[in-house]
């Protein structure tokens, strides 16, 4: 039965293609759509995601079309903008982009970015009409074009090192630590003796994804990541590792084995790296005994994200802090099969013990069920917060939307992901419980 | 919107059927009536008005959106045979651009331009380009911009099945204020069971017949003078045919909303009229059968 939506998390495909591009040196979109959609973009999606985006909205180029571009089509309005946008942003890599209406209309985008080439400037084109998909399948057009598009126009100067991996699936500031995350996973593959290819945030740019042919290996985080890899397998006959959910703590080990067996690294290298890891996490933990016991940190959850983090964290609160999954809710709405996938893993995060697992986009729906469950801690998006109040109940935002906390380098994955997540979630704990010992 | 000024009629049709010709035709003929009358071409080819201005080039009313200059009426319309203002909406060129929108955004640029208000009309004739294939194309039977669509049909399939589509969405808007059906044209009657089957399919959809208009030689030869029939052969049998269409759309306001045909519906009734010519195109007698 269709039912109405509130406040969905999952923009539409042209802000998942623009997220890609954006987060990328050198690649400057260019969206050929009405106005409103670039900013859109930037109110709706960049802005609510830990205050790290440009200022005052982010300078990207659009065709603005109007009627009469929707009425006769609007082909040479994008030739036009395409060559005013190559004279005055300078750029390695031009990407087009389109809206709604101009594929309503069927402009023809190759045809466009072909004559681009003609002119022997760098155009890919991606079609992402808001209505083809949200936010997660505009993320996958755009890698599509990336992929596709990008040996033909660049031909790679860049040696390949050997033990790249390139890492796929999450998704910027859809994963509002996505920065961090990336930083902190590329330091378990160095540590360990790999090269990572984050390529995206934190100075990647075309030249990183020139070299995603060569990689050794395609590790992917997120279900979100599983297109990317089997589409670099067809291409590339490059093999892949799934990891469904970000690894944090102790679940980084398990990952670091499995890679150094696939791909047959020193074990000892490994072994050493995960001890020393592991030992600075465990005194972190020991440190925080004192806190835990005495605020009663071991308590009912209830977890809004995308199921990245939601199946990351989760297991993390789980099995290595001994908190109690009350309500668990994956907002990123993946297909069915992967639903049942994660269902099952989420499940057996606490055998035997009543978990609500909730598939839903819907914030009236999210807010109901998580209230349902009365949890001892509300870990979520800053939507989620009101019902925290409510409930009187601690709460840490950490998934998108993000607009009352400023994330720079912060993460939630790896050995450093955990411990600074045990930091935010002990210090909201403490402050929840000083509140409540205040009220009453 | 101010009120609005004369009747207003949308005439839809499968391509190629006739639409612009019967269209030019009555409109001549209700302009010989002593009636005001504007026609409307909503086609991306601008060819409907053709014959009632002698075949001389006219700006589309599109075309003033792409120059985007301030227009007057005068440079979008021309007034044809008996006063007739004729006005092509346009459209993009075959390929590229949404016509269906054009055809949003030409309605809007009238309205602006407070054509009716000006002008006067006891009559307005949308001419509308074949099938209902999207939302744009209907915009003259919605809104209420026009009180009654007529449906131009042969008795081909394609073309009833055209009509039956029109029904579809003539179905869909009327009830919230959108245009009733006028009834159907039958055009280029040529077979006998012609008249017959056009009968029955508008039988089985609750609508009638206005009249029929034979496949004449006088048409084609009238449209290569660039004229009506009206203007080139007003004595002409054909002529009094499209006057007394004309007659019968000022004097009727009989207007239904149709009971169109489903998909199989329509194919079992294809099936049975096949059946039924080739019987009498073979000479099959049935039991009983008068002979």
């Amino acid at each position: 039965m269709s039912h109405h939506l509130e406040a969905s998390r999952n923009s539409c495909a042209l802000h998942g293609a623009l997220q890609l591009f954006e987060a990328i040196d050198g690649v400057v979109p260019v969206i050929h759509s009405t106005s409103g959609c670039g900013v859109q973009h930037y109110l709706g999606v960049t802005r609510l995601s830990g205050g790290n985006d440009t200022f005052g909205s982010p300078p990207v180029s659009s065709s603005n079309i109007t009627q009469k571009h929707v009425v006769f089509g609007g082909g040479s309005r994008l030739r036009e903008q395409l060559k005013n946008t190559v004279k005055v942003v300078q750029g390695e890599l031009y990407a087009i982009v389109t809206g709604c209406s101009t594929e309503m209309v069927g402009d023809d985008i190759p045809a466009m970015a072909r004559e681009g080439r003609d002119q022997e400037w760098p155009v890919i084109y991606t079609n992402t009409p808001g209505f083809g998909g949200d936010i997660h399948h505009g993320y996958h057009l755009a890698l599509k074009a990336l992929i596709e598009q990008l040996p033909d126009i660049l031909k790679s100067r860049e040696e390949i090192p050997s033990g790249l991996v390139n890492i796929w699936g999450i998704i910027p500031n859809q994963d509002p630590f996505w920065r961090g995350n990336l930083q902190e996973l590329g330091r378990l593959l160095e540590g360990i003796g790999l090269v990572p290819n984050l390529l995206l945030g934190n100075g990647q740019n075309v030249a990183s994804w020139q070299q995603v042919p060569g990689a050794l290996l395609n590790l992917f985080i997120s279900p979100w990541g599983e297109f990317p890899a089997r589409l670099l397998e067809e291409r590339y006959a490059t093999p892949s590792i799934i990891c469904e959910g970000v690894p944090v703590g102790n679940a980084a080990s398990i990952l670091l084995r499995r890679l150094t067996d696939r791909l047959e690294l020193d074990p000892i290298r490994t072994e050493e790296f995960i001890t020393r890891e592991e030992s600075r996490l465990n005194q972190q933990f020991a440190r925080l005994a004192d806190s835990y016991y005495r605020a009663g940190f071991q308590r009912e959850f209830a977890l809004v994200g995308e199921s990245a983090q939601v199946i990351g964290i989760g297991e993390f609160l789980v099995n290595s802090f001994g908190m109690l999954p009350r309500t668990l809710v994956i907002t990123d709405n993946p297909s069915e099969s992967i639903q049942e996938a994660l269902d099952s893993r989420l499940m057996a995060i606490l055998p035997g013990y009543c978990t609500d697992v909730l598939f839903s986009e819907d914030q009236s729906e999210i807010h109901d069920v998580v209230r349902a469950g009365q949890p001892g801690i509300i870990l979520g998006s800053s939507l989620e917060q009101e019902v925290a109040v409510e409930l009187g109940v601690p709460f840490l935002a950490l998934s998108f939307p993000l607009f009352d906390r400023i994330v720079l380098e912060r993460a939630y994955a790896g050995y450093r992901g955990a411990a600074a997540l045990l930091e935010d979630l002990g210090s909201a704990m403490l402050a929840g419980s000083k509140y409540i010992n205040e009220a009453s | 919107m101010s009120i609005k000024q004369g009747k207003h009629i949308a005439i839809y049709g499968k391509g190629g059927i006739g639409k612009s010709t019967t269209t030019s035709n009555i409109s001549a003929a209700l302009a010989n009536a002593g009636y005001r009358v504007i026609q409307i071409g909503c086609d991306p080819k601008s060819d409907s008005t053709t014959i009632l201005r002698g075949g001389n080039d006219l700006p589309t009313v599109l075309d003033t959106l792409r120059e985007q200059s301030k227009v007057r009426l005068e440079d979008i319309s021309a007034v044809g045979f008996g006063g007739v203002l004729c006005i092509e909406a346009g459209g993009p060129v075959p390929g590229v651009g949404c016509a269906g929108r054009g055809i949003n955004a030409a309605v809007e640029q009238l309205q602006e331009l407070r054509v009716f208000d000006e002008f006067k009309p006891d009559f307005v004739l949308y001419d509308v380009l074949g099938d209902v294939v999207c939302g744009g194309f209907a915009v003259p039977i919605r809104d209420g911009l026009a009180d009654r669509a007529y449906v131009v049909s042969s008795s081909d399939f394609m073309s009833i099945f055209a009509a039956n589509n029109l029904f579809k969405a003539v179905n869909k808007y009327a009830p919230s204020g959108g245009a009733r059906l006028g009834g159907i044209i039958a055009n280029s009657i040529l077979a006998a069971y012609a008249p017959a089957l056009i009968d029955d399919f508008a039988g089985k959809t609750g609508t009638h017949v206005i009249g029929y208009v034979p496949r004449s030689l006088v048409v084609a030869q009238s449209e290569l003078y660039g004229k009506t029939v009206i203007e080139a052969a007003p004595q002409s049998e054909q002529a009094q045919v499209y006057r007394n269409l004309a007659k019968y759309i000022d004097e009727n306001e009989d207007s239904v909303i149709p009971k169109p045909l489903n998909s199989p519906e329509l194919k079992k009734w294809a099936r049975e009229w096949g059946d039924r010519i080739f019987e009498v195109e073979t000479g099959v007698v049935h039991e009983m059968a008068s002979i």
